[in-house]
């Protein structure tokens, strides 16, 4: 079988999913590893240059990032090929692939057979990446330059986004819901997350009342993550938030109600005040990693 | 302006999803259907602009059983101007239904299509880049907001840390993952209205579409597996001690720490 994985970069590195992807891979059959040269993501320009460097391929593999989806869709649709997104395994079976992936907000696990040729997305963290895999060789291909009906304006920053990591690729993260009470509490939520090393993420509730940005919500209509480490504070656990951190590898939630559904996929719950608890467990977090 | 917003008919995000007794499909007797949410925050998207400047023409379209007439009337009491459906029973390839789409698009030419960025049935994301595709559209992913500006608009996408600001000169597609206001809720003279319009069908073979895209075979479902009886702690003033055995924890028992 021949692969192509397309890498994505960011900030001159490849992502952390890439080099997972392109390890993986390996296993399937001959594998070419290939970025698109530039720094900007364009859906038309992109999609028909990986388009045109996939015939003859029988697989494309892409992250399961916002642009590798967008990407791989319109890839997809370009070759006319089929495609399935999100996916948390591949598995080759003659003449097709068998995925595995979430449906229904990650309300269903579902396994798809996928018909070859095929791009498929797959998800951070999906594959461990082994400690001894070599960095992929990546060949660069061009794209031509951005269309004209659609033109690069400018940069919008979010007032508090930065220099964390990314949500959807980080190995911890800490959340946080309405029993944080207000926006002034949440440098108690980043004290945690740096001792932790961790991202930050939000309830539907925080997002809403506009204390966090939406890139930051956490569940259905927002990002879905599978960190080893998922802290809820003061989250009560909606059907929509936890479809999108349930498949955590650790659970760890406080909050203040016994019943909340939250303390029903935590691994460890503490029922009590999250204002008392949570310097507590940032001091015993930076103790047991001998960082303070 | 004219929009065309396309949606599906889900399973409302509320409903709590089983798996049917065939073990590959979801049961779904006695399930609401909804509007998927990210197709509503791209009616809103659509509204916001018609409540900015009343010439503006939001129409919607669905691919979909006839139930999917629900979804939208619901959209008409909103405030959308008209409505149409593609008669399809059964599942159609995504590829399918961008060019089912894509035929209503050339037939009603819209300056801007709006799709959410993905069902919250299958999560593909499939349809929206590939009927941008099909029409040698630019598309913009993520959107979260839309500004006109003279002959362009301006398409605000969520990336990390902020917003890429890209200026597209219609026709283009938006694939919309959130409106800054929630949803708006259907008025009492909108759903009024709504119930005296008519919707128009069509068939596949009257928009010259014949299905043949690669399908994808759902071969099991099964929910996600259920977590564990976790360990509950009770403050009792005792944060500290609390924190650290926690922390012991995640470090010898869990190592994630």
């Amino acid at each position: 079988m021949k692969i192509l994985v397309v890498a994505e970069r960011k900030d001159g590195e490849l992502r952390r999913v890439s080099s997972e992807i392109a390890a993986k891979a390996q296993g399937f059959g001959d594998v070419e590893v290939v970025a698109v040269k530039g720094d900007r993501y364009l859906p038309m320009a992109w999609s028909a240059a990986v388009a045109e460097k996939a015939r003859g391929a029988d697989l494309v593999l892409v992250g399961a990032t916002l642009g590798g989806r967008d990407l791989g869709a319109r890839a997809a649709a370009k070759l006319g090929w089929a495609y399935a997104a999100d996916c948390t395994d591949v598995t080759p079976a003659d003449g097709a692939v068998e995925v595995r992936r979430p449906m229904y907000a990650g309300k269903i696990r579902a396994v798809v057979k996928v018909p070859l040729p095929a791009v498929v997305s797959v998800r951070a963290g999906a594959w461990t990446l082994p400690a001894s895999a070599p960095a992929p060789g990546v060949n660069e291909i061009a794209a031509a330059a951005s269309d004209e009906r659609l033109r690069y304006g400018r940069f919008e920053a979010t007032a508090s986004g930065g220099s964390r990591v990314s949500l959807a690729e980080a190995r911890a993260v800490v959340s946080a819901g309405r029993g944080l009470k207000g926006p002034e509490n949440w440098k108690l939520v980043e004290e945690l997350a740096d001792a932790l090393g961790a991202a930050t993420g939000a309830s539907r509730a925080v997002t809403d009342a506009g204390w966090r940005p939406n890139e930051e919500q956490v569940g259905q209509t927002g990002k879905t993550v599978t960190p080893d480490l998922y802290v809820a504070l003061g989250i009560s656990g909606a059907i929509q938030h936890l479809a999108g951190m349930t498949s955590s590898k650790v659970i760890v939630a406080v909050n203040k109600d016994p019943d909340a559904d939250i303390f029903k996929v935590a691994d460890y719950g503490v029922v009590g005040d999250l204002f008392e608890f949570v310097p507590a467990f940032t001091e015993a977090v930076k103790k047991v990693k001998g960082s303070g | 302006m004219r929009f065309l917003v396309c949606l599906k008919q889900v399973p409302d995000s509320t409903v709590r999803v089983k798996v049917g007794s065939d073990g590959r499909s979801i049961a779904t007797d006695g399930i609401t259907w909804s509007i998927s949410p990210y197709d509503e925050y791209a009616i809103e998207l659509a509204l916001e602009r018609k409540d900015a400047d009343p010439s503006t023409v939001v129409s919607v379209v669905a691919v979909g059983a006839a139930r999917t007439k629900d979804a939208l009337r619901q959209a008409l009491a909103m405030g959308c101007d008209d409505a149409t459906l593609v008669v399809a029973e059964g599942d159609l390839a995504g590829l399918d239904v961008a060019k089912a789409l894509a035929a209503v698009v050339r037939e009603m030419k819209p300056d801007v299509v709006l799709c959410g960025k993905q069902a919250s049935d299958d999560d593909q994301g499939l349809v929206g880049p590939a009927l941008a595709e099909a029409l040698g559209w630019p598309h913009v992913g993520m959107l979260t907001k839309l500004v006109p500006a003279g002959s362009c608009v301006e398409m605000w996408r969520e990336v990390e840390g902020g917003h890429e600001v890209w200026n597209a000169t219609p026709p283009v597609v938006g694939l919309v993952h959130k409106s800054e206001k929630e949803p708006r809720y259907p008025s009492l003279p909108g759903i009024m209205k709504a119930k005296k319009k008519e919707i128009p069908e069509k068939d596949l073979a009257s928009l010259g579409v014949t299905p043949g895209a690669p399908r994808l075979e759902i071969l099991a479902m099964e929910p996600p597996p259920q977590r564990g009886q976790g360990r509950i702690f009770k403050l009792d003033g005792d944060a500290k001690g609390v924190a650290e055995q926690i922390a012991k924890a995640l470090h010898e028992e869990a190592k994630v720490l």
